[in-house]
């Protein structure tokens, strides 16, 4: 793509999300969402496949009905209220349809279905966009809210879990299995998200971390299916090693970082009692586990067969170089080692 | 004058059922003229000046040279009316529903208000739109500006879709 052309939607793409989280008008953080929707519509139909620009197609509509449900009910609300203000939202009806349109935004079940189409027609590096950056101006609003209908949250937030997790056990192509994986992900972030605002964010955090690590890797050893992922061994031995440690850190397991999202909303929803919607959360969380471990099990744990010329290819293209690769140690330490920082880094976000 | 009021509307609603019901765009542009038309004149009825205009002038100035563009750009040698079998279908389809939603509100909606376009509901020396528009460009400048860099990315990332010759989503552009 034009390098110009590059840098103005990247940049639009920053400015977005920048407007958003700095507004307290319904307005200008619609605006914000807007203006982030548009400038990644290029990024995703640059292939200029059909695949591409049905993605693209996809992610717009769905993208610009959550805006348009998100500017009525907030112009209904401040119609009735005499205020456009993000955090003193207080008509019962206005704001759950509000949530449910970022809710709709962020790809969550029920309204997921668009989630694993777009990421799977899209480029790796665009799909890490709309799975990490895209993310944090809705969840903004998100947490900006008051008195959203509690049993909304939860509903929605139980069945993301479990939705993510039964939708990715048929998967073979690894950017759907990732986009179950977020909206899993983003169910755990919802269903604390009443209670604790700072869990929430910690598990985004985490999240964002653990998603961009994967996407990384998955760009460096340019496997889309999980029959490519068989011959990282030959292409990279050292991500061969540390790639089991970065899914099942997504998976939720002790002691990486992964665990300490997991762990404190499980802890918090104990304290309050809602001791059925902890269990549902931590059984439904065994579903994602097994395709993360399905991944583990290709990429390390077995060897398939090949052929010599093909075992010898870390020896000719070495290192592999993506323009993301600087930031892949940064991400993989982040994803593996941050569970004993836990404590500081809650200071950090409460 | 509600009478008046009344016919709009119900032109509002066929406009509408005539373009949602998908025929071809030549067609569906049609429904979008008079529903513009007579939205200005709804307007016009709750006493507005300068918001009625600016309703015909964002519809037919800026909507429908778009959609005349894209009408364009899509030529086809049949294109289908209101008279087409699926096209009706969506027509009695929309038509029921509106007859639904009108027999469920009928009676809990009274009364004309025939106000000056206004939510203060007292008397003012300047009206309701104008002072909008001078507030707008006063206090809310820095909006607009925001307002006109989302339009300027608009034609960015819309010429990036549609440009390629070959590559691009349309073949002779």
């Amino acid at each position: 793509m034009n390098p110009y052309l590059l840098i103005v939607l990247l940049t639009s793409l920053g400015l977005g999300t920048a407007l958003t989280l700095s507004s307290t008008h319904w307005l200008l953080a619609w605006l914000g969402l807007e203006v982030g929707t548009l400038a990644i519509l290029p990024l995703m139909a640059q292939r200029h496949h059909p695949r591409a620009t049905e993605a693209a197609t996809k992610y717009f509509i769905v993208q610009a009905t959550a805006a348009a449900t998100l500017l009525f009910a907030a112009f209904n609300n401040a119609w009735l209220q005499g205020h456009s203000d993000i955090q003193h939202m207080s008509h019962p009806l206005f704001t759950s349809m509000i949530t449910l349109a970022l809710l709709l935004k962020l790809g969550l079940a029920p309204m997921h279905t668009w989630m694993p189409q777009v990421i799977q027609g899209v480029s790796l590096n665009t799909g890490l966009i709309v799975s990490t950056w895209q993310k944090i101006a809705p969840f903004i609003l998100l947490l900006q809210i008051k008195q959203i209908h509690p049993p909304l949250l939860t509903i929605i937030g139980l069945a993301s879990i479990l939705i993510g997790g039964w939708g990715g056990l048929n998967q073979t192509q690894l950017r759907k299995i990732l986009a179950y994986s977020s909206i899993a992900h983003l169910g755990w972030i919802l269903l604390i998200l009443q209670h604790s605002t700072a869990l929430a964010t910690y598990a985004l955090l985490i999240y964002i971390f653990m998603t961009s690590a994967t996407f990384i890797t998955l760009k460096k050893c340019k496997a889309t299916t999980i029959n490519m992922l068989t011959t990282t061994w030959t292409k990279a031995p050292t991500i061969t090693l540390v790639a089991p440690l970065m899914l099942l850190s997504l998976g939720g397991l002790p002691p990486l970082s992964g665990f300490a999202p997991k762990w404190f909303i499980l802890q918090e929803l104990t304290q309050l009692n809602f001791i059925p919607h902890a269990s549902i959360a931590a059984m439904a969380a065994l579903l994602s586990l097994s395709y993360y471990l399905r991944l583990s099990y290709s990429i390390t744990l077995s060897l398939s067969p090949n052929n010599l010329p093909e075992c010898l290819q870390w020896r000719v293209n070495y290192p592999i170089s993506t323009p993301l690769s600087s930031a892949l140690p940064a991400a993989l330490a982040l994803t593996l080692f941050l569970l004993p920082l836990t404590p500081s880094a809650l200071t950090l976000i409460i | 004058m509600s009478y008046l009021v009344c016919v709009l509307l119900f032109r509002l609603m066929v406009g509408s059922v005539g373009v949602a019901s998908n025929p071809s765009p030549y067609f569906a542009a049609m429904g979008l003229v008079m529903e513009s038309g007579v939205g200005c004149g709804v307007l016009i009825c709750f006493g507005g000046s300068f918001l009625p205009l600016v309703f015909f002038l964002i519809y037919l100035g800026g909507m429908m040279v778009v959609f005349a563009f894209s009408a364009a750009l899509s030529a086809e040698p049949y294109p289908y009316g209101w008279g087409n079998r699926s096209v009706k279908m969506y027509v009695a389809a929309y038509v029921l529903g509106v007859g639904c939603a009108w027999k469920v509100l009928l009676g809990k909606w009274s009364g004309f208000w025939g106000g000056i376009l206004d939510e203060s509901g007292e008397l003012l020396v300047l009206r309701g739109g104008m002072m909008g528009v001078a507030a707008m460009h006063d206090v809310g400048g820095w909006m607009l500006v925001l307002g006109g860099l989302g339009l300027l990315l608009t034609l960015f990332v819309v010429l990036e879709l549609v440009r390629g010759v070959s590559r691009g989503g349309l073949r002779t552009v």
